[in-house]
């Protein structure tokens, strides 16, 4: 059971304050503050308590969401509740920041008190809050098609912002109801996290992949929306069928309002898109990748006469020439320095665009490759005067972690065949489909 | 809060603006009102003004009103009432977002003269045709019931209540489940929610057409049913499995508290049995692709799961290999699991990727990294080898803190595999510089003294440290002091300065008391008795146990009732901070039919001896090893002056008398021609005594008295001939004691402590007989040592323990020691969990059995629970009886 929702500011001011209750008092508020911004970075921040009151929060849009409880309460039902709240809001008020959610704070209030009562979480589908909720929702950004200034697609930013137009995602689902001229646009993203090890002799010791399918949908009236997956699709190891292109997962599991009566045969999802973002379906795949991870490292450290450290790195990219990947960084952990002082490091690498710096707080150099087409192979040499250097201490350089963004790529050969609405809708709609891969941890030990 | 002026003109200005004409103007009005108060300003000077917007029939503009009303009605409760009007009307109102809404407002309003307004349209409202309203009525109840419980009662709601649990719609029943579970936590007697099969049915099928969060409160007041067999509970698993695919991770979480729970009902051979567990891994492994809040909170779960059933994910490894980019709360709780999880099996992989954690940046990660490679070695003993390897690698990189902490590991695995692994503390010495953390100094002093004969300069390392003795830690000098008398003893020619030199550093130089005391103790014994002191010295040492850390197998199963709850991510029981009353009740995981609970699962009882055998978990009192094992060790060969010294273990208390039950009359007048016999049973100074009373009703003089016991179950026979010498008169009552021997010839009987005596006079033969406490039995060496304790009670079959409630005891369980101890009833170790007092016990009675007993103390529950164990299950239940019969007096 819930007590008090409240929002506040990075900076602690308080946004929006609800409480459920009344067990306890707002003073909790700068308490949470208090505690929140002092807490040391080996404590778990999820939850925290102070006397009687236990405090779960997340953060989003910058923003620190709180819920609160004095009861034996499951922090699952209210962390999950929280993002949904978040992505309520976000729906509601286009976007989240502190801008949005002071504007809109009528709005918030309202949309609290439908969906929690005495603690209780009610419901918190905009299908069934829009019969409920009158405040029109005031948007903190004028649309603007020239409005580069916010391009992020999904976190990250993209230099490929004509693939969709990512301002038209953060505009209010309901502020349509005005202008009638509003878009009807639907957007299909799948979107994959990948996680790989690899051992320091190249063996591949792990890799996972996590994707979704995620629908925002900004269109009043859609009563049925299917979408078909790749034919060959197929859930667990016994299922495989042949040989073939078969795209594989290992677990699979959908939002409660998919229907799956054709799913069985036609790898079709059929459901009736509520207003705003929601995740249709969540996939995993362990260590079985149906295609190589896509980069390589071959790495080489030594010392050379001088007394330095020499880390001598070749990075290829294992994609299909047509793809390119976005953003690349690499840092390679350096453990061992750090307790000595770097004096320097000078560099060498294959191309002017890329550059590379030391980075003393995160003990690591940071490479960053801005763009790197597929079939590419870059290299790179560093050379770091470490005072005391043993032979011993080349051990101790750590492993190397990338990340990146594959734009129009996704690892486990997921596509999405159609997309078809029903009934036709009139007038012009846009249907959008995206897909990227992101790097969620992708580590190459040497 | 902080509140904030608000300056007069804008009070003024705002109250203008209220009393506009305009709708919208008065809506931004009251728009600007709960701006303010969001900020802390106190805006109740404009209460009337506010409630006079009220009436409109804009719905927007309404619920501003209301959430105004709901913040500032308690401190305005006289204003207050001037609304009732309005929401009274809103009840009624035909549109049924408005009764919705006026009902869920009113109940919000926690003032005392409102409710009685509330009743009627709550009424109404929970018989409303519109499920939105009825939904919210049956929130309102509960509501009501938080403000005033005994109106809810009178009204007659809860019977509404519960009749809504079988609603049409979906909604109203998890509204009116979650109403009714909150309501009967206040009650824990009512029988509030009634579950039977019947309601269990239909709340299995309203979960499955509910939304999201009312299947989180349908399962939850699920996961409190008991079933009555396990094809019930089967059948129930059954239709919320399909609940763990569910995207929603609290539903997921809330699934699984209820299959976990009635699992434990499930015959184990059951092939449903086997498919469950199969089935509990992937919805568990998804949660770990959570965002990092959480995973967190699964990973605390799982942690629980996995002590419970590491069955479950036993195949699942690699899922808790630690990311890069994992925040560091999250790492270490995988690196718990994993080595949770460690076994023979996989054990490669793990130290593989522990090495590879140990090279990591973060630095509280890398020292867990190393320990847990020192876990690994003590929990699976083939891979001892290839751990005591990695961490000989790991301190070639000297890198300081790493090195530190595989010192304090490796000491763990010498105590876990002795004269084993001693080639490494050449390595180990070279490195003996760079310690400068207490833990490590320690662990490496320990090292040096244990294996003194072994390395040459074992002499100079040792007195290398005790230049400094005055600036170390207290943990360090002992281990010092310690250290160094083990080597004297291994080597007395050379090491006489060297131990007079500690000696006098921890007896005459110091003010801590435990120093001083310890190094007395080593004086006089050296002293006194070389022999003795290389006996208790150089004794051999326990070995460690491999399940350092485990939660105490009552806690857990506590905990897994409350999988998904905020006492799962504190490892914590509800009671441990939830107030008042709610929820103190403990939850008991359901019986495996035909099989008594396990109280204490023998691998964990390693527990209780603390210190003695923990490994590096423990490690602050790992160092007490030597001189906690001593007292004991020590008490047989010395005796005398030090005797008192020493008997410290036995507990301090006063001398209290051994228990002994009133005398109760045996054989009435009536029966024995006017021979009245009461008496009791006594043991004083190790002899068992019969005290009878016999008197004389009759009116003749009674003369050549006699004595005779029948077989008996433990052998009873009188020692002696009863003492009555003169003849008694009529009249006349006499006091004769008459010891006991146990020596007799022996049968069972029944019960037990059954006794059939024959009594002879000069009249007759009166036969009778009479029961006595066993507590007489018990004898007065029957102190286990702590590590036969511990061997014995894991020696006993499970099925051999059994549990009692001793009710209405109000002593401390200190005081409860001394009375048992003066009953021969010898508390051996002690634990506090939780506020909850653990007492270990043994007994030997006379003919040889030995019974163990685990004692829990709650503070401020006059209810003990007593867990009795012996190889002779017949005899628990008189114990019992008498442990309460002692306790009681």
């Amino acid at each position: 059971m819930i007590s008090q929702v409240f929002i506040l500011s990075s900076k602690g001011d308080h946004l929006i304050y609800k409480d459920f209750r009344g067990e306890a008092g707002c003073d909790a508020v700068n308490k949470f503050y208090e505690m929140v911004t002092t807490l040391t970075g080996d404590q778990p921040p999820v939850v925290m308590k102070h006397k009687e009151l236990h405090y779960v929060h997340i953060r989003q849009g910058g923003l620190y969401w709180v819920a609160t409880t004095k009861a034996d309460s499951s922090p699952f039902t209210i962390i999950e509740f929280l993002n949904r709240l978040t992505a309520l809001i976000k729906d509601y008020c286009g976007c989240l920041s502190e801008k949005s959610v002071r504007m809109n704070f009528a709005l918030i209030y309202e949309v609290l008190d439908e969906v929690v009562d005495f603690g209780y979480i009610q419901t918190t589908s905009t299908d069934i809050l829009k019969n409920f909720i009158q405040t029109e929702a005031v948007s903190a950004k004028p649309l603007s098609l020239f409005d580069l200034s916010n391009v992020g697609l999904f976190g990250a930013d993209t230099q490929q912002n004509k693939v969709a137009p990512s301002v038209a995602a953060t505009r209010p689902i309901m502020s349509s109801r005005g202008e009638q001229g509003g878009k009807n646009e639907i957007f299909v993203d799948v979107i994959e996290r990948i996680s790989v090890v690899i051992g320091a002799n190249g063996v591949l010791m792990k890799a996972d992949i996590e994707g979704e399918i995620r629908v925002k949908c900004y269109m009043p009236s859609c009563s049925e929306m299917r979408i078909g997956l790749n034919e060959e699709f197929s859930i667990g190891k016994s299922q495989l069928r042949g040989y073939g292109a078969a795209v594989r997962v290992d677990e699979c599991s959908f939002h409660q309002a998919v229907r799956l009566d054709e799913f069985d045969t036609y790898r079709i999802l059929k459901l009736c898109p509520s207003q705003g973002e929601q995740t249709v379906m969540q996939y995993q795949l362990c260590d079985d990748l149906p295609t190589a991870p896509p980069f390589r490292l071959f790495s080489s450290i030594e010392r050379d006469t001088g007394g330095r450290l020499l880390i001598y790195l070749k990075l290829r990219c294992d994609l299909p020439p047509k793809r390119s990947v976005l953003h690349l960084n690499n840092n390679p952990a350096l453990p061992l320095f750090s307790y000595s002082l770097f004096s320097s490091l000078s560099q060498e690498l294959s191309s002017p665009d890329q550059s590379a710096e030391l980075q003393p707080q995160n003990k690591a150099v940071h490479w960053e490759i801005p763009r790197f087409p597929g079939g590419a192979q870059l290299s790179a040499l560093f050379k770091l005067e470490v005072p005391g250097l043993s032979s011993a201490s080349l051990q101790e350089v750590g492993s190397i972690s990338l990340s990146f963004e594959l734009p129009k790529y996704t690892c486990t050969g997921l596509q999405i065949r159609f997309l078809r609405l029903s009934p036709i809708q009139p007038g012009a709609s846009q249907r959008w489909v995206r897909y990227v891969t992101h790097s969620d941890s992708y580590t190459i030990r040497i | 809060m902080l509140c904030f002026h608000v300056c007069a003109g804008e009070i003024f200005e705002l109250k203008a603006e209220l009393n506009s004409d305009k709708k919208e103007k008065k809506k931004e009005a009251v728009k600007k009102v709960i701006a303010s108060m969001t900020v802390g300003k106190d805006v109740s000077a404009l209460f009337p003004d506010v409630v006079n917007c009220m009436q409109t029939d804009n719905l927007e503009l309404k619920k501003l009103v209301y959430l105004y009303l709901m913040n500032y009605a308690k401190s305005q409760p006289d204003m207050a009432i001037m609304a009732v009007n309005t929401f009274v009307k809103d009840c009624e109102d035909p549109n049924p977002l408005i009764r919705a809404l006026a009902v869920r407002t009113m109940g919000c309003i926690r003032v005392d003269k409102i409710t009685e307004y509330l009743c009627e349209p709550l009424r109404k409202c929970l018989k409303d045709e519109d499920p939105y309203v009825r939904k919210t009525a049956a929130v309102c109840v509960a509501k009501l019931h938080d403000i005033n419980a005994q109106l809810v009662e009178d009204q007659g709601f809860l019977d509404t209540l519960k009749d809504l649990i079988s609603d049409s719609n979906p909604m109203v029943v998890a509204n009116a489940v979650a109403a009714l579970s909150e309501i009967a936590e206040s009650h824990p007697n009512s029988n509030l929610l009634d579950l039977n099969p019947q309601s269990i049915n239909k709340l299995l099928t309203a979960l499955n057409e509910c939304t999201e969060w009312g299947q989180i409160f349908i399962l939850d007041c699920l996961a409190n049913y008991a079933p009555r067999d396990d094809r019930e509970s089967q059948s129930i698993c059954e239709r919320v499995t399909p609940r763990l695919s569910h995207a929603n991770s609290a539903v997921v979480l809330s699934a699984v508290k209820v299959l976990m729970k009635f699992m434990e009902m499930l015959p184990k051979d059951l092939d449903y049995y086997g498919t469950l567990l199969k089935k509990l891994a992937p919805p568990l492994v998804t949660l770990l692709s959570a965002e990092p809040e959480l995973q967190y909170v699964a990973l605390r779960n799982i942690n629980l799961i996995v002590q419970k059933r590491p069955e479950i994910l036993k195949h699942e490894m690699k899922v808790f290999f630690v990311k890069y980019n994992d925040p560091i709360y999250v790492k270490l709780e995988k690196l718990d699991i994993m080595i949770r999880l460690a076994s023979q099996a996989n054990i490669a992989q793990v130290l593989a990727e522990l090495k590879e954690y140990a090279t990591e940046v973060d630095v509280d990660f890398v020292r867990k990294a190393v320990r847990a490679i020192g876990r690994c070695a003590i929990k699976v003993e083939q891979s001892a080898e290839r751990c005591v390897s990695t961490l000989l690698d790991l301190i070639q990189t000297k890198v300081n803190y790493v090195v530190q902490e595989a010192i304090v590991v490796i000491k763990d695995i010498f105590r876990k595999y002795p004269n084993k692994y001693e080639s490494v503390i050449a390595t180990l010495c070279e490195n003996l510089d760079s310690l400068d953390e207490p833990e490590a100094r320690a662990a490496m002093i320990w090292i040096v003294g244990e294996y003194a004969e072994r390395i040459d300069n074992a002499d100079e390392l040792l007195e290398s440290f005790l230049e400094g003795f005055h600036d170390e830690s207290t943990q360090v000098q002992l281990q010092l002091l310690t250290a160094i008398v083990k080597l004297f003893l291994k080597k007395p020619t050379e090491t006489q300065e060297l131990v007079q030199q500690v000696l006098s550093l921890a007896t005459q130089d110091s003010d801590n008391p435990d120093l001083r005391d310890r190094g007395y103790i080593y004086w006089r014994l050296l002293s006194t008795d070389p022999v003795a002191a290389k006996e208790v010295v150089l004794a051999e040492k326990p070995l460690i146990s491999e399940e350092t850390d485990l939660i105490e197998p009552t806690l857990l199963e506590e905990l897994i009732c409350h999988i998904g709850t905020l006492a799962s991510v504190y490892h914590k029981p509800p009671s441990a901070f939830v107030e008042g009353s709610r929820g103190v009740m403990h939850k008991r995981l359901p019986a495996r039919t035909g099989s008594l609970v396990s109280v204490i699962p023998s691998h964990t009882l390693s527990f209780f001896l603390g210190g003695d055998i923990g490994g590096s978990a423990a490690m602050g009192a790992g160092f007490g090893a030597v001189p906690a094992v001593m007292p004991a060790s020590l008490n047989a060969p010395m005796g005398g002056g030090l005797g008192d010294l020493f008997d410290l273990g036995g507990g301090v208390g006063m001398p209290l008398g051994a228990y002994i039950p009133p005398k109760t009359v045996w054989l009435p007048a009536m029966k024995a021609k006017g021979l009245e016999i009461s008496g009791t049973f006594a043991r004083r100074a190790g002899v068992i005594q019969m005290e009878l009373t016999l008197t004389n009703k009759a009116m003749s003089v009674m003369t050549d008295f006699a004595i005779q016991f029948n077989r008996n179950s433990f052998g009873l026979a009188p020692a002696g001939p009863l003492q009555v010498l003169s003849p008694l008169s009529p009249n006349q009552t006499i006091e004769v004691s008459l010891p006991l021997s146990t020596v007799g010839p022996v049968m069972k009987m029944e019960p037990l402590n059954n006794l059939q005596v024959a009594v002879k006079n000069n009249i007759d033969v009166f036969y009778f007989s009479c029961q006595y406490p066993i507590s007489m039995l018990f004898v007065e060496d029957g102190k286990m040592e702590r590590q036969v304790f511990l061997a014995t009670w894991k020696d006993i079959p499970n099925e051999n323990e059994s549990q009692f409630q001793i009710k209405d005891c109000h002593l401390n369980s200190d005081a409860a020691s001394n009375k048992l101890q003066a009953s021969n009833i010898f508390t051996i170790a002690k634990r506090t969990v939780e506020g909850q007092d653990m007492l270990y016990m043994s007994i030997k009675l006379s003919n040889g059995i030995w019974v163990l007993a685990e004692l829990r103390v709650q503070t401020g529950n006059p209810n003990y629970t007593i867990s009795v164990k012996c190889r002779a299950p017949e005899v628990s239940q008189c114990v019992f009886q008498c442990c309460e019969a002692v306790l009681k007096n």
